[in-house]
């Protein structure tokens, strides 16, 4: 039984797409590992690029499966969506903070290092911040994903309060995951207090929307039963908060173009006639697009509405790092390399591969997940112990 | 004590002297510049803004202003730079740069460099000084006031050679100093001061 369940997972199609995706990427990390970051296209200025949108995007999907799933246990309104709570847990805990991990060891330049951030922390530097809240993550996601299958297997449903006010809390700490933009004197479109809620914001849309698209799929195969009525509802939450976003992002753009001149008109310039504005309006059409889509009820919709939400978000964050970076405050010549910010970004070959290459480990991770953890609405039938008698004692 | 550097603008004539003595002293890799000399003025360096005959130019040298508060400081995760106690001078710890290059976000003046690949020279044999920094891949370098030669008593190689001798060095808590005696009685700018950095570079204008 068991390796018949084994089997139907490692040859359906899409867990082999993602070992070919994950195969890719270590192949061009290998590549960026051995040759630099060179690699990459990034240069002085534009110095955070795609690792950094996806380090970001993925913390924001983990954040917001843990609201999602820990929401579900604490309050009224989302109390329908508890059967739900151990696939968002787990996608969250692991897959998404697993993602979100790689993308911070892909971007750095000595991963050989990263033990520095224990060994020699500096507690005001934001990023250290970023590392213990993705390690919080971890612990906190795994003991939640836990006690929730062991209450589905007929434990106490107390034992589920306490860790799910953790979770809750842990899940709006993404805000502080903005700070590595949001305090940086050095970069105006960054340095302002509304950075923290647009987090919270992107973290819940993308995570609730991903929740649609894999609760939505997860229906089809009856893995676990939702209801048009509930996933619109997940739809409706994302919508509203994808609002939110598209608000600070027009907010950006009336400070900027009120002001007519100086920093951060600059920028909003180049975002919405300048060299970065095919990059601009694709995200303002992707946000409004998926904001009336995730509206509607209909499940397929809803699920297309997702995917292009997650892209709006995925924009607004990629925007947020090439305008800033590419428009510093002294854009004066100099030698070459040294003029200030030129052109715009776009991830090189290779960043794309490792970058693919790590969502298809998080997808992998998630898909194994489903299938081995009692994560769904039937409970497993224990057939692990059996089969291993049945090995150790041939006949 | 606080070791700082005045450049008067006005005497400045934009020949990035100080730029190679740096490149040299330092022995940098190719492409990278500690010390630059920026172009206000036209597109491009060395070329005017305005159209003939009312054109207008004026030259910028920007290296690390070693700030009384530097962001850089505050940005790194694993404590690889700092700043000294006993002089004010900001340093990068090569061995333990991770190569995150939160640092280089936070600087407002752009003013650190990234090796982004194996560092390579257009000499095959080393340049500049016996002590010039071994340069690593993967880290973040800038400009050091030359803690290598002022630990000999030297001046920094950007001092040495600047034909019009534009640029003052010294303590900035000493008033006898040549730098502090450069500025005084004269106006001067300190590069992006509105955001708090304190820099330690005075552009006398």
């Amino acid at each position: 039984m068991n390796q018949k369940a084994e089997k139907q997972l490692f040859t359906k199609p899409l867990f082999l797409i993602f070992a070919l995706f994950a195969v890719i990427g270590l192949v061009c990390w290998f590549l960026q590992l051995t040759k630099g970051l060179q690699l990459t296209n990034l240069n002085n200025y534009n110095t955070w690029g795609l690792y950094i949108v996806g380090f970001v995007i993925f913390t924001g999907m983990a954040a917001g499966s843990l609201i999602f799933a820990s929401s579900a246990c604490l309050i009224k309104a989302m109390e329908e969506f508890k059967p739900f709570a151990r696939v968002a847990s787990f996608v969250g805990a692991i897959g998404s903070v697993v993602a979100a991990g790689l993308f911070v060891i892909v971007d750095i330049g000595n991963p050989g290092r990263v033990w520095h951030f224990v060994t020699s922390a500096n507690i005001s530097s934001p990023m250290f911040w970023d590392f213990l809240i993705l390690f919080a993550y971890i612990i906190i996601g795994i003991f939640f994903t836990r006690q929730l299958v062991m209450v589905h297997e007929g434990g106490e449903e107390k034992s589920l309060k306490t860790i799910s006010i953790i979770a809750f809390i842990a899940g709006l700490l993404v805000m502080a995951t903005s700070f590595i933009f949001a305090l940086q004197v050095a970069r105006p479109l960054w340095n302002n207090p509304v950075q923290p809620i647009s987090f919270l914001a992107a973290a819940i849309v993308i995570a609730f929307s991903l929740l649609t698209i894999i609760l939505a799929n997860l229906n089809k195969n009856s893995y676990i039963k939702i209801n048009n009525e509930q996933l619109s509802k997940i739809g409706r939450i994302a919508a509203a908060f994808l609002a939110i976003e598209l608000f600070v992002v027009l907010g950006e753009l009336a400070i900027g173009m009120y002001a007519g001149a100086g920093e951060n008109s600059e920028i909003v310039r180049w975002l919405i006639s300048g060299e970065g504005a095919p990059f601009f309006w694709v995200e303002i059409i992707a946000v409004i697009l998926g904001i009336a889509l995730l509206l509607n009820k209909n499940p397929k919709i809803l699920v297309t509405g997702a995917v292009v939400a997650i892209l709006g978000v995925f924009m607004i964050k990629y925007n947020l790092l090439q305008a800033q970076l590419l428009n510093p405050l002294i854009t004066y010549a100099g030698p070459p390399g040294y003029s200030g910010g030129e052109g715009v970004y776009l991830p090189s070959l290779i960043e794309l591969g490792v970058s693919l290459g790590i969502v298809s480990i998080g997808g992998l991770l998630v898909m194994i997940g489903l299938d081995k953890l009692n994560l769904g609405a039937k409970p497993r039938p224990k057939t692990g112990k059996v089969e291993l008698k049945g090995n150790t004692h041939p006949a | 004590m606080r070791y700082g550097m005045a450049i008067d603008l006005n005497r400045c004539i934009g020949c990035h002297t100080c730029s190679v003595a740096c490149k040299t002293a330092n022995n940098l890799p190719n492409n990278i510049w500690w010390n630059r000399i920026l172009t206000i003025g036209g597109e491009a360096v060395d070329t005017a803004a305005g159209t003939f005959p009312n054109n207008q130019m004026q030259f910028l040298p920007v290296n690390c202003q070693h700030c009384e508060n530097p962001p850089c400081v505050k940005a790194c995760p694993v404590g690889a730079t700092y700043k000294r106690e006993e002089d004010g001078i900001v340093i990068q710890d090569y061995d333990k740069c991770i190569g995150c290059r939160a640092c280089m976000v936070a600087c407002p003046y752009n003013a650190r460099s990234f090796n982004w690949s194996k560092p390579e020279y257009y000499v095959d044999h080393a340049l500049g000084d016996i002590d010039a920094p071994v340069h690593q891949y993967n880290v973040v370098e800038k400009c050091t006031f030359c803690v290598n030669r002022i630990a000999r008593g030297e001046e920094p190689a950007c001092m040495v050679l600047c034909p019009g001798r534009a640029r003052y060095w010294g303590d900035l808590d000493d008033p006898d100093s040549e730098v502090s005696k450069a500025i005084k009685g004269r106006n001067y700018v300190k590069l992006l001061e509105e955001k708090g950095t304190k820099p330690s570079i005075f552009y006398l204008t």
